[in-house]
């Protein structure tokens, strides 16, 4: 028997994703973002995702199908993100998704954008061990997560307090007049500077602080002030070190708080997902860490670890494949969808 | 209420974002002014907390608002960094209604405050020595008069 064939709709935040997987095999990837529109105000402008959403909608269904070779009468489930994210976008996808589902007369399955943030592993290195720990980290979220079932139980063990990791790239690519998003410029500058050269501070790494939840606001503020003392001396600033030091700093608390959580917890698998996933220190100090501490990690490629309509369609094939219940057709949006329900 | 403040802790900024808790009302504007670390989303937070919102208040920044409810009062809490004016609330595309909630908004100086007849302006700055100082400044009679306890 063939595997089922699922579409997935993702439009939680600017990016306009359809995927289409076979089992864990992705046969389609179709993006459109709406960054160029949000680039003018640095940032992502809910009115301004879900118009944007909704002009590129069916074209991106078009490329997906036409992408994987299949007809739509092909699609045996329809999977979309129902949260969390911003809700004028998600509803744009759940009614694209809902629509398919209805005209096709398949199964609706509404599922939770961080848990098809790790799901989405599955198509580049099979199915996941379970128990295992996710990292999740964006722009919009930073959470340590305990995965005993993908399908069913994701347990969230830690998140940010303040600001999200991509975010404290944002601002910091703000103070040093780089473009938005932040992480590209910072990781690219960072390759010229020395992670050592100052020593910012390690949100929340005190014997007292939560051991899973992170902080970020604190180390943006540092580097804030730092950098501003320097152009009042008027001195230069040495930007590739600022880059280097700050994104050792996130890199360092992150990594150690995952492999920390997977001693805890007993788990030696880590996957690794979000935007700030792609950035390269982070996937090299986590890869080091890993090693040494007898964890088996999974990395995602870059492309895949942005948000996407190929994560959401994984893990709808594997609800489909674990026989979970599909939506009720007036699934709604909930913009902050707890990370433990993993559809609804 | 003080004018006046010194905040040499973070948890100085909470307790003042606490204290404002108690005097605010459904559709009232609080506009943040500060540059970046000057404790804008501590404040909120501890706003957020005394209110009773059950979940921590984290930065809006990357989504530009977010509504917190649970609490005394719906809490909107918005950073209008990116923003090039705000005629309106709705273009932020929220589900919540600003008469019902308090709307705390971050870098909205110049450009939210038609939102709400009046408002107050909380100045936050950061001094060289790293400790923050906020102003309380109230923008109309009304906010005048409860600063000064007289409701």
């Amino acid at each position: 028997m063939t595997e089922p064939l699922v579409i997935g709709f993702e439009t939680s935040c600017d990016e306009t994703g359809v995927g289409v997987v076979r089992g864990h095999t992705l046969l389609a990837d179709a993006l459109a973002t709406s960054v160029a529109e949000h680039e003018r105000f640095g940032g992502v402008v809910p009115e301004i995702a879900s118009r944007a959403h909704l002009e590129a909608m069916v074209p991106t269904v078009h490329r997906a199908l036409a992408e994987a070779g299949v007809a739509p009468s092909d699609v045996d489930a329809v999977a979309v993100t129902a949260g969390p994210g911003l809700t004028g976008a998600l509803l744009v996808g759940l009614a694209a998704a809902k629509a398919y589902a209805l005209a096709l007369d398949k199964p609706l399955y509404g599922v939770n954008h961080l848990a098809a943030h790790v799901a989405v592993d599955e198509l580049q290195h099979g199915r996941l061990a379970e128990p295992s720990l996710a990292l999740l980290v964006s722009g919009g979220h930073s959470s340590l997560l305990l995965v005993p079932d993908l399908a069913r139980e994701v347990t969230p063990l830690g998140r940010t307090i303040d600001d999200a990791a991509g975010e404290a790239f944002d601002k910091v690519a703000r103070v040093l007049g780089m473009p938005f998003p932040g992480g590209p410029p910072i990781d690219r500058a960072a390759r010229e500077g020395d992670p050592a050269a100052i020593d910012f501070p390690r949100g929340l790494t005190g014997p007292r602080d939560a051991p899973y939840d992170v902080s970020f606001s604190g180390l943006k503020t540092a580097v804030a002030r730092w950098v501003e003392a320097r152009r009042r001396a008027g001195e230069p600033v040495p930007v590739a070190d600022v880059a280097a030091s700050f994104q050792e700093a996130v890199a360092d608390v992150l990594t150690a708080k995952a492999v920390r959580a997977c001693r805890d917890h007993g788990v030696d698998h880590l996957v690794l997902g979000g935007g700030v996933a792609a950035n390269s220190r982070l996937r090299a100090l986590a890869e080091e860490r890993c090693a040494a501490a007898g964890i088996v990690l999974r990395v995602p490629s870059p492309r895949l670890c942005t948000d996407n309509g190929a994560m959401v369609a994984a893990l709808g094939s594997r609800l489909v494949a674990a026989g979970v219940a599909p939506s009720a057709p007036d699934l709604g949006a909930d913009s902050s969808l707890p990370v433990e329900t993993v559809s609804r | 209420m003080r004018r006046e403040h010194v905040l040499p802790t973070v948890e100085d900024t909470r307790a003042l974002g606490a204290a404002l808790a108690a005097v605010v009302r459904p559709g009232d504007l609080v506009v943040l002014t500060g540059p970046l670390g000057a404790g804008k989303t501590a404040l909120t937070q501890g706003l957020g907390a005394a209110l009773g919102v059950p979940e921590p208040v984290t930065s809006p920044t990357f989504v530009i608002a977010r509504v917190h409810r649970g609490g005394r009062l719906p809490l909107v809490h918005v950073d209008a960094y990116r923003l090039g004016g705000v005629a309106d609330v709705d273009d932020l595309d929220l589900d919540a209604s600003t008469e019902e909630s308090v709307t705390v908004v971050e870098w909205g100086a110049g450009l939210v405050e038609q939102l709400a007849d009046e408002h107050l302006e909380v100045r936050l700055d950061r001094r060289d020595d790293d400790v923050r100082t906020a102003v309380l400044v109230p923008r109309g009679p009304r906010w005048e008069a409860r600063l000064d306890g007289d409701r």
